[in-house]
């Protein structure tokens, strides 16, 4: 926890977050001011953006990760860590642990604001919206696995690509449908977490979520002991 | 027991398609016992980073192992009881001096009932209290020094492993430092350190070993190894014949601005019976007395000898 700790102070302590936060809920807001240009669908066109707006502030949490992690082995700072009783993988869990409870803080604030902004154009909040945005905070699960698998083992710049197109691959499983090696259990299937029809419309149960989190759990629980099969055998400077 | 136990550690760089021919570090056999202050010497290259990394499980070796108290490095209960610091020591620069010590006695597993003393206290050994709330990106190289001893003696460790500690110091620095480094061992800490600064060396430490190419040159206890370097030898002036005698056997010469002569020998039996001869014939032309090198010059004829020999 000491590890996870250690990366919520970092990410906390970067003004371009709240920079991120503010942006989003500005963007959300004006949704408001489109109803002519949407027809009148500008509530649903609000809701569509907020999930849209805040899938895109989890992956760039998820993808902050690929640069902390690979500097701090390149650095040595991770050496010094690794000096104490600490395993490598207990290193790996507590920077995973680190950049989920952030990522769920943020875009659970980031839900928060929407709420709020939505409550006050509209004067409701229905169960449905709230379930689609508690499905983007859970997404943050297994995109942050996917940046730590690929910062062990590759420099920060091509780790946060790599990390970025497997995001959109695992996000693109409907239509790659064909390619099943893909999301067969390498990479996760994000279209779980993206209901947004589902979200504006109703329909996305409890039972869902549940079981959409749990499968987001075990697919990080399974890219990280990759990782850490892959770190026990890293050369540290 | 001995703290620190080599054998046959050897350590190839490269992957396993392409690694490189030549070893890091090559079949290192040594046992260092309890109550050592053990220093590590050799040039840069030689291998010294590379066995510190060993030792910390930073690195694995590609033959042999390594032991600590009798455990591998990878025994974390072990590492409850080790202090490191590496070589130009990076730290994270976002958190401030107290936090990264907070982190550091987590990891240590300090109960948080002593956590906060033990911070001030070893801030304190290390004169850095007053800079405990500052962010450790705006340190200097001293002052990152400094934390990282800090965060090295936080659990009062049992071995004290220290990569080049010297190097960034001011020379009040480095007296601080030294001083911190005696007081550990007054204190019943084992320590283990690399460095360049062999004057330092000579003063602090009781045992030694010098690496050069990756292969031990010379390990053991400095009196034992220094004292077999040999005899020096003062000719008066006038005494050419002798001295022509003398030279080609003489491993080091120097003339004085008197015209006398100053001959060094190292420490063989023929050479030994030879001088003592020459003394009896001319007692009072020559002077002989056993000549123990510094460090540095034992050093350097080290190293001078392994690079002839390869």
């Amino acid at each position: 926890m000491a590890i996870a700790g250690g990366t919520w102070r970092r990410i906390l302590r970067m003004r371009v977050v709240y920079f991120l936060i503010l942006c989003v809920l500005i963007l959300i807001g004006s949704a408001y001011n489109y109803d002519i240009l949407s027809m009148g669908m500008h509530k649903q066109l609000m809701i569509d953006v907020s999930l849209v707006l805040n899938t895109i502030a989890a992956i760039l949490i998820a993808v902050s990760i690929t640069f902390e992690i690979p500097k701090e082995l390149k650095e040595g700072v991770a050496s010094t860590l690794l000096s104490k009783p600490l395993g490598r993988t207990q290193y790996l869990v507590g920077k995973l642990v680190g950049i989920i409870v952030t990522g769920i803080v943020i875009t659970g604030l980031i839900t928060l604001g929407f709420m709020f902004v939505f409550n006050a154009a509209f004067g409701e909040v229905t169960s449905s919206m709230v379930k689609g945005h508690v499905l983007i905070m859970a997404s943050v699960i297994p995109m942050s696995a996917i940046a730590v698998l690929f910062s062990v083992f590759i420099p920060e710049f091509l780790a946060a690509t790599a990390t970025v197109v497997a995001i959109w691959f695992a996000h693109a499983t409907s239509s790659m449908s064909g390619v099943k090696f893909l999301y067969g259990g390498i990479l996760p299937d994000l279209n779980l977490y993206n209901l947004r029809a589902e979200a504006v419309y109703g329909g996305i149960s409890s039972g869902y979520i549940l079981v959409a989190l749990v499968w987001g759990i075990v697919f990080s629980v399974f890219a990280t002991a990759l990782a850490s099969l892959i770190f026990s055998y890293k050369d540290l400077k | 027991m001995n703290v620190i136990e080599t054998r046959n550690l050897t350590k190839y760089y490269g992957h396993f398609i392409w690694k490189k021919k030549e070893p890091a570090l090559n079949r290192l056999t040594i046992e260092i016992p309890e109550g050592s202050v053990f220093g590590f010497l050799g040039p840069n290259g030689a291998g010294k980073t590379t066995t510190i990394r060993l030792l910390m499980d930073l690195i694995k070796p590609s033959e042999g192992e390594a032991l600590l108290f009798g455990e591998p490095p990878d025994n974390l209960d072990i590492k409850r009881h080790i202090g490191f610091l590496p070589d130009n020591p990076v730290f994270s620069s976002y958190l401030s001096a107290y936090e990264f010590l907070d982190i550091c006695a987590k990891l240590l597993r300090i109960p948080s009932s002593e956590r906060k003393n033990r911070i001030n206290e070893v801030s304190e050994i290390v004169k850095m209290t007053k800079h405990l709330k500052s962010k450790l990106g705006g340190f200097s190289r001293g002052m990152t020094q400094r934390i990282g001893i800090a965060q090295a003696i936080l659990n009062r460790p049992k071995l004290l492993i220290l990569d080049e500690p010297l190097v960034g110091l001011d020379p009040h620095g480095r007296q601080e430092l030294k001083d911190i480094i005696l007081e550990q061992k007054r204190n019943g800490t084992n320590v283990f350190f690399s460095s360049h600064i062999l004057s330092d060396v000579e003063k602090m430490c009781d045992r030694i070993s010098i690496l050069y190419q990756g292969n031990l040159l010379c390990f053991g206890k400095l009196d034992d190894l220094l004292s077999q370097t040999g005899s020096r030898v003062h000719i008066k002036h006038g005494e050419d014949e002798i001295i022509k005698d003398l030279i080609p056997e003489a491993t080091g010469t120097m003339r004085h601005s008197d015209g006398s002569w100053e001959l060094v020998f190292q420490s063989k039996p023929e050479t030994t019976l030879r001088l003592n001869e020459i003394k009896e014939l001319h007692p009072k032309s020559i002077t002989i007395t056993p000549s123990r090198e510094n460090l540095e010059d034992f050093f350097f004829r080290k190293i001078e000898n392994a690079q002839a020999i390869a």
